[in-house]
């Protein structure tokens, strides 16, 4: 019974863990319907800078505003050239574009940061365990899930009960009748990128002491994020929510109860999933033709 | 009908591959007076992809040697071509060709994954290239052995078997859960430990797999943490490896369980200098460590250059150096009449920074030192991995076993 | 991207295959003769892929395993049953085909970002099976010690006779593949990737045409899978994930999407790079990435496209 309580607890580490990561594409994707493919390069950059930060005696607590403000920094510049360009145009080319970015930032990253695996030391506080019912659960962990309730939790309410959220959900849907009313609407959705950017670097930041950072991991992370945000079912955080818990819930129990072929039972029910909800969980209501 | 160019700008490669041996160049003699064609040697290592660190490693070391030899042997100047492989088996045999056909190299070197290595295999034995391979799979030493291979190297066996020795004469006598990758290594690891173990009459318990490429292993920590196993012997690589470790750490598992595993997991360039303490006091077995006396040259001229403790590949690029220059010396300096040199090459054993290392003329392979390990806090508390013990002279069963 | 070409342009592609067939072993060695078989191969495999997304508009991060797949089946029955070419061809395309079966009828009714991640997962379920099917597949060590092929009495393993079949292979696949999109299916397949409601209100049914598209491709580079394993002796499960799929993209879009013969362009070009460029720097990754973005920003139609363009400049 504890056993299955802290495989529970397991998963919802995992699970915030995702939800971190597919935040911020979620964010580009369903405001402003635009494919980022180099999401996991942000959130790469945001682990080394992390992992730099705190390796070079800097205060370990500030190491994820760091990440935050690295891959947002990233971000801006990408945004004015060359994805400015793309917010009209099809999902195809926008995946094309992205995706050869994000070629071109992951050999930059190892050639700057070096090919070697590289871990961050936590701050003291998130170095210990609670013990729960007798096995002991990592501290950092539960910091994992709180820090993914309060970051979803806020970026739902900045966008869907503030003005500035109104604001960009408005500016996306209908940019010219925005523009009438003397808004740059270049500069909302060029802000609401850069947020996004930042978001992946902050997740970046924080899960470096979980998964390390390495040439190679933002592919990883990137195949996750978009599972994650796509199976949820895209245009709510509802949905990337609900797809975060899916994904961590079935990759945890499917290595409990499947431990050679987790990965392979994992994505066979995340197929099914979709086979059987074919706009993910939480899906948009559709035109029926 | 053969390619009627010659050699596709060596000044280049040459200029970059020298150019990575980085300062040591100055404080080395002066390059010995060429005599005859300059001698080709390909060394296929991943410089893309999961090993890249290990790849670089890799050619350093091999890097080192060729500069303290003056980019010569045996009077002949050394032309060093690196090919990067990717850790893709059908990029290295692409590679291997390119080398072989297009290069026209005398030897072939290098290799880290055996999926390549077991991959190379029959391209170099068709094309009939003297190949120094340094993948460490068993079946290289059995069933896919070749008289064009000489393998300077372990072979997976010799790791887990010494565990399983080890693990019973000097840790416990109890039953042992073992965890691991599971793919070839992992199961080679792992299954000759289990056998090792057991012919000395232990017992092994709960036997757990993880994909390879796991990000969490907080469900496998999980069901270790509620086993209580008295030792655990375990394999992970690269990542998976940094990432157990400080997992193993944040489940309060590190220096409560005794951890045992092949000195891969606990590499000292890739892994422990990622990892902190949570792998002091582990144990592995390894033919490589820093501590080692025959090593302790190469460590040296290794760390003049500021690097930190060399690890398993810079190591093993330069042995594979030290055995390239011997085949050569021993020689005459040519390898066209591959048969007379492979006997001289066997006939007497090569020191290297590995140690004194006869060969196996069955299957090419060395017969090796292999320290027992045991992490422990080195100068400036980093971790290094320091010999407590070694097993002298172990030799791969080879083709018959 | 698509225009009506006279006969003579039609038939152009399939020209240069086969004078590149023909007349390579007169002027390359060993090593230049089966890169070429190659990237012959890998590039039908991409040119297979263009129908998927040039003509039909489904991006699919599946593909390596139709491909894969294909490539296991080859060599398995060729290790079990001897070298025989039918044997060889006929596992391969039956296994490339049963595969993009099963991704098709997935897939039928879903489209753009779904799509992908369908396939996606799909294909590493493929991959997952390979790797963990250690006895038949080697699984991460792969097959090697493969028989020679045959053809009846007569052996066709030099690397001559490998680039014969390669390009052979190029040219039928090719064949094949224009017939289909000049086919009333495959004029209907581009209809549908421009205005779906359009085609599907005058009454075609879209997951058919798909799955049509997709058996086409799977029997493709079912073909080209088949023979893959016998360049280099050696199959393993790289040839079934998914960055293999993502690789055929990029190959496919700096060569041209929607051109077919554009694919083989492109596969040189991707190999080129990461063959020749590797050698002078360590950043070659970083150059396939720029040529990429360049080719995306510059040259949506790719090569061929550029390449039409130029020729139609000059006539």
């Amino acid at each position: 019974m504890d056993l299955a309580l802290v495989q529970v607890l397991n998963a919802l580490s995992f699970s915030a863990l995702l939800l971190l990561t597919g935040l911020g594409l979620s964010v580009v994707l369903s405001l402003m319907n635009f494919v980022n493919l180099a999401h996991g390069s942000f959130y790469l950059l945001g682990s080394h800078v992390a992992v730099v930060w705190i390796g070079a005696g800097l205060p370990p607590w500030l190491a994820f505003p760091a990440g935050f403000v690295a891959a947002a920094a990233a971000g801006a510049l990408l945004e004015r050239f060359p994805f400015r360009g793309f917010y009209g145009r099809p999902h195809l080319m926008q995946v094309l574009l992205t995706y050869g970015v994000s070629l071109i930032l992951a050999d930059l990253m190892r050639w700057g940061f070096g090919a070697a695996i590289r871990a961050p030391g936590l701050p003291e506080a998130l170095s210990g365990v609670v013990f729960v019912l007798d096995l002991p659960f990592p501290v950092y962990r539960l910091f994992l899930i709180a820090a993914g309730a309060v970051l979803g939790g806020g970026l739902w309410f900045v966008l869907d009960r503030t003005v500035w959220g109104a604001l960009v959900r408005a500016a996306v849907a209908d940019r010219g009748v925005v523009e009438t009313l003397g808004i740059d609407t270049r500069r909302v959705l060029a802000a609401v990128l850069v947020l996004s950017a930042g978001l992946g670097g902050l997740s970046g930041a924080l899960g470096a002491g979980m998964l390390a950072a390495y040439p190679g991991l933002d592919e990883e992370v990137l195949i996750l994020a978009l599972v994650t945000v796509v199976a949820g079912g895209l245009g709510t955080f509802r949905g990337t929510v609900a797809g975060a818990l899916a994904v961590g819930f079935a990759l945890t129990f499917s290595k409990v109860w499947f431990p050679e072929f987790a990965n392979a039972a994992a994505f066979a029910a995340m197929a099914a999933l979709l086979l059987l909800r074919p706009g993910g969980i939480v899906a948009p209501p559709l035109r029926q033709v | 009908m053969r390619q009627a160019s010659g050699h596709p700008a060596p000044s280049r490669r040459r200029v970059l591959a020298g150019l990575s041996a980085g300062t040591g160049v100055a404080l080395l003699p002066a390059p010995a007076l060429a005599q005859g064609r300059p001698l080709r040697i390909g060394m296929i290592t991943s410089l893309s992809g999961p090993f890249t660190a290990l790849g670089e490693s890799m050619r350093a070391g091999m890097n080192l040697l060729l500069d303290q030899s003056g980019r010569a042997i045996a009077g002949r100047a050394v032309e060093f071509l690196v090919e990067d492989d990717g850790a893709r088996p059908e990029e290295g045999v692409r590679r291997a060709r390119k080398l072989i056909g297009a290069d026209r190299v005398d030897a072939l070197c290098g290799v880290i994954s055996s999926g390549v290595a077991l991959a190379l295999r029959d391209v170099v034995t068709e094309a009939r290239v003297p190949t120094f391979l340094l993948g460490s799979a068993n079946d290289l030493a059995r069933g896919a052995a070749s008289p064009w291979i000489v393998r300077p190297t372990k072979t997976n066996w010799m790791l887990g078997s010494t565990a399983g020795r080890w693990t019973w004469e000097r840790v416990s006598k109890a039953r042992v859960l073992t965890a691991g990758s599971d793919y070839a290594a992992g199961r080679e690891y792992v299954g000759d430990f289990a056998e090792a173990y057991r012919a000395l009459g232990g017992t092994i318990g709960r036997q757990l797999w993880t994909p390879l490429g796991t990000a969490d292993f907080g469900p496998l920590l999980t069901a270790i943490a509620s086993e209580r196993p008295e030792v655990v012997y375990a394999f992970f690589a690269g990542s998976d490896a940094v990432r157990f470790l400080r997992q193993w750490k944040e489940y309060r598992l590190a220096g409560r369980i005794p951890l045992v595993g092949p000195g891969a997991f606990f590499d000292q360039e890739d892994v422990l200098p990622a990892t902190g303490d949570a792998a002091l006091g582990a144990v592995n077995t390894f033919n490589q460590s820093p501590t080692a006396p025959a090593a302790a040259g190469f460590v040296r001229a290794w760390r003049a250059a500021g690097r930190p403790l060399p690890g398993e590949f810079s190591t093993t690029g330069y042995v594979c150096g030290q055995v390239i220059k011997a085949a050569l010396e021993r020689a005459g300096g040519d390898l066209s009449d591959w048969e007379a040199a492979r006997r001289a090459l066997f006939d007497a054993p090569v020191e290297t920074a590995f140690g004194r290392m006869p060969f196996d003329p069955r299957n090419g392979g060395a017969v090796l030192d292999i320290h027992v390990n045991e992490v422990r806090r080195g100068e400036g508390g980093a971790m290094v991995n320091t010999v407590v013990h070694t097993y002298e002279a172990v030799r791969d069963p080879g083709p018959a076993g | 991207m698509m225009r009506e070409e006279g006969r003579a342009r039609r038939f152009a592609p399939m020209l240069v295959l086969a004078a590149v067939t023909a007349g390579a072993p007169l002027l390359a060695g060993e090593f230049h003769l089966r890169f070429l078989a190659e990237i012959l191969l890998l590039g039908t495999a991409v040119m297979s892929l263009d129908l998927l997304i040039g003509f039909g508009g489904m991006v699919s991060l599946g593909h390596a395993a139709v491909f894969g797949a294909a490539a296991y089946a080859a060599a398995v029955a060729a290790i079990a049953s001897g070298g025989s070419l039918p044997l060889v061809l006929g596992a391969g395309i039956a296994a490339g085909t049963a595969v993009a079966a099963a991704m098709g009828a997935a897939v039928a009714r879903t489209s753009s970002l779904y799509l992908l991640v369908l396939t996606l997962l799909l294909g590493q379920v493929v991959w997952e099976v390979v790797f963990h099917w250690r006895d038949v597949t080697g699984g991460a060590d792969g097959l090697r010690g493969l028989p020679p092929l045959a053809l009846g009495p007569w052996r066709l393993d030099g690397a001559r006779a490998l680039l014969l079949l390669a390009g052979g292979t190029a040219i039928a696949g090719l064949a094949i593949a224009r017939s289909f999109t000049d086919a009333p299916a495959g004029r209907a397949l581009a209809g549908m990737r421009e205005q779906p409601l359009r085609m599907s209100a005058l009454g075609y049914a879209i997951p058919a045409i798909r799955m049509r598209a997709m058996l086409v491709a799977g029997a493709v580079a079912g073909a080209a899978g088949s023979l893959y394993p016998f360049v280099n002796l050696y199959v393993g499960p790289g040839s079934a994930h998914w960055t293999l799929s993502a690789a055929m993209i990029v190959m496919l879009v700096i060569g041209g999407s929607g051109s077919l013969w554009g694919a083989w362009l492109g596969c040189a070009v991707y190999l080129g790079i990461q063959t020749y460029v590797s050698a002078w720097t360590d950043r070659w990754q970083l150059v396939v990435g720029a040529v990429f973005v360049l080719t995306v920003l510059l040259l949506p139609s790719g090569l061929a496209g550029g390449i039409r363009a130029l020729l139609r400049r000059r006539a």
